[in-house]
């Protein structure tokens, strides 16, 4: 095992109820960085996030998690934090019930931390948990995650339904989080302009598989936006459009950066942001757009 | 405090905010029983204590538990014992209490109460709610309370109840096979719990 990692999923496949399957997921985030994992919608980010934490059985390939191979011992767990896009807890516990519900799991719960962090986070104790709003829950799940002093916060769409106040506390959060050089943060989304800040490393995830993954720099300068008339993009030779979409004015496509050289004057040439990336690998697998023949468009097979 | 001891006092805990709901449960059947106390403590057992056990199955679907028990430091057996420990420990307080009342009813009415027919009526008991639960309990933890809560509770009731009628138990009868009904609970109870263990890795992998 390598102890410099966060995690590592190597060639992991697995086939969950409804038909979804992952195939041969490998990436791995070094010790101290944040990672977004990044895809539409039924791309296979919880599932992949399933598997990370033990919850979802895998058929093929490896899991390494802060040392240990998953399954791992249960003691693992001490060690992670995990926040979902929903509150896990009853409903009817006030936030002190919560604290004496949890406590006697972890070795390291520090009580005192808890209850700063619910200050911090404008929380009363007194509050059910059945009435925070989805942000104040959020935070919650974070408020549990710090006090038992987990080293790896793993997200799965936290900032989906949020504000854009809200999801700027929780950049701060994992500002904070991440002061301590042991502490690592996996951060699924398809929110993409919340990584902009904080993410160290991007995995793109389309249809089980992994479409690519790295620093977000590398992803960055990977891809180039395109953009032109119908006409001009449908003239291409020997490029790869990605995740086509046209308009009334234009159209526009993603493109690998070493074919991008290919291209002629009469287009447009631009870096990507995040979300550009995310939009046209998740529009890859899409009906195509009309006008542009099917073969001009690239599959993620 | 031991991993299923922590496990049983989660399970209180996400029951305790709905307690109310159990001791009108509670009520209605000391109401319904209160004149025949050879009825209330079986009453108590096959009614009551099933749906306590269940409680947990129902909140935690509602509140996603499964996702609490995955992420807490827990084994799936300690998830798992420590359902059939609260399982038991209600059952003991819902037949401690029933007994009790039974007590104080009998004096009030100036009944006989205790003895060999106590014995008997509560062996009756356990073993009641000992055969309930050994099916409910590997249905709830393998399908979870939305999918299969009538099935849990309406079969199970309706076998013992049927067992009941065909073979026409009644306190005389069994008076013989006392020590063999409390052997057989247990045994129920520990099949049970292996049955339940494999459901609980089935629903893991689906």
């Amino acid at each position: 095992m390598t102890g410099d990692l966060a995690f590592a999923l190597r060639g992991v496949g697995c086939v969950v109820g409804n038909g979804f399957a992952l195939r041969d997921v490998s990436f791995e985030l070094p010790t101290g960085y944040v990672m977004g994992l990044i895809g539409a919608n039924g791309a296979g980010k919880t599932t992949t996030i399933r598997c990370l934490l033990g919850m979802q059985g895998i058929e093929s390939g490896e899991i390494e998690l802060l040392g240990h191979r998953v399954p791992g011992p249960v003691a693992l767990r001490q060690d992670v934090g995990v926040v979902l896009d929903h509150t896990y807890l009853v409903g009817d516990w006030r936030l002190s019930e919560v604290e004496r519900t949890l406590r006697p799991f972890y070795d390291r719960w520090d009580a005192v931390r808890y209850r700063q962090l619910l200050e911090e986070f404008g929380l009363d104790l007194r509050a059910k948990v059945k009435d925070l709003s989805r942000g104040m829950g959020m935070k919650l799940m974070i408020a549990v995650a710090l006090s038992h002093r987990a080293r790896l916060l793993v997200f799965d769409e936290p900032t989906s339904g949020l504000d854009p106040v809200a999801r700027d506390e929780l950049v701060g959060i994992i500002g904070d989080f991440l002061l301590d050089e042991g502490h690592s943060v996996l951060f699924s989304t398809h929110i993409t302009a919340d990584l902009d800040r904080i993410g160290d490393y991007v995995t793109l995830i389309h249809g089980g598989r992994i479409v690519r993954t790295g620093s977000k720099d590398e992803i960055l300068d990977a891809y180039r936006v395109v953009r032109g008339g119908p006409d001009e993009l449908r003239d291409l030779v020997g490029v790869e459009l990605i995740g086509v979409k046209e308009s009334s004015s234009g159209a526009q496509a993603l493109v690998r950066t070493e074919e991008a050289d290919f291209l002629g004057g009469g287009v447009l040439v631009e870096v990507p942001t995040l979300e550009e990336i995310a939009v046209h690998i998740g529009l890859s697998s899409r009906k195509p757009a009309a006008g542009v023949p099917d073969g001009r468009r690239e599959e993620f097979a | 405090m031991t991993a299923v001891a922590r496990m049983t006092v989660l399970v209180m805990r996400t029951v305790a905010p709905y307690r109310t709901q159990g001791l009108v449960v509670f009520g209605v059947i000391v109401l319904i029983d209160s004149r025949s106390l050879v009825g209330l403590i079986p009453a108590l057992a096959l009614l009551l204590a099933p749906l306590v056990a269940a409680q947990p199955f129902m909140v935690a679907d509602k509140a996603d538990l499964q996702t609490l028990y995955a992420v807490l430091p827990l084994s799936r057996r300690t998830v798992l014992l420590g359902h059939y420990a609260w399982a038991l420990l209600s059952f003991l307080a819902i037949v401690i209490t029933g007994t009790a009342l039974a007590a104080l009813l009998a004096q009030a009415q100036d009944m006989p109460f205790g003895g060999r027919s106590l014995a008997t009526l509560l062996t009756l008991s356990w073993a009641l709610f000992a055969v309930n639960i050994s099916i409910q309990l590997p249905l709830l933890i393998r399908f979870g309370y939305t999918r299969i809560s009538v099935l849990a509770t309406t079969v199970p009731l309706a076998l013992v109840m049927l067992a009941v009628i065909r073979v026409h138990l009644d306190l005389e009868s069994i008076q013989d096979w006392l020590p063999l009904f409390w052997v057989a609970g247990a045994a129920a109870l520990a099949t049970s719990a292996a049955l339940a263990s494999c459901a609980s890795n089935q629903r893991q992998r689906s």
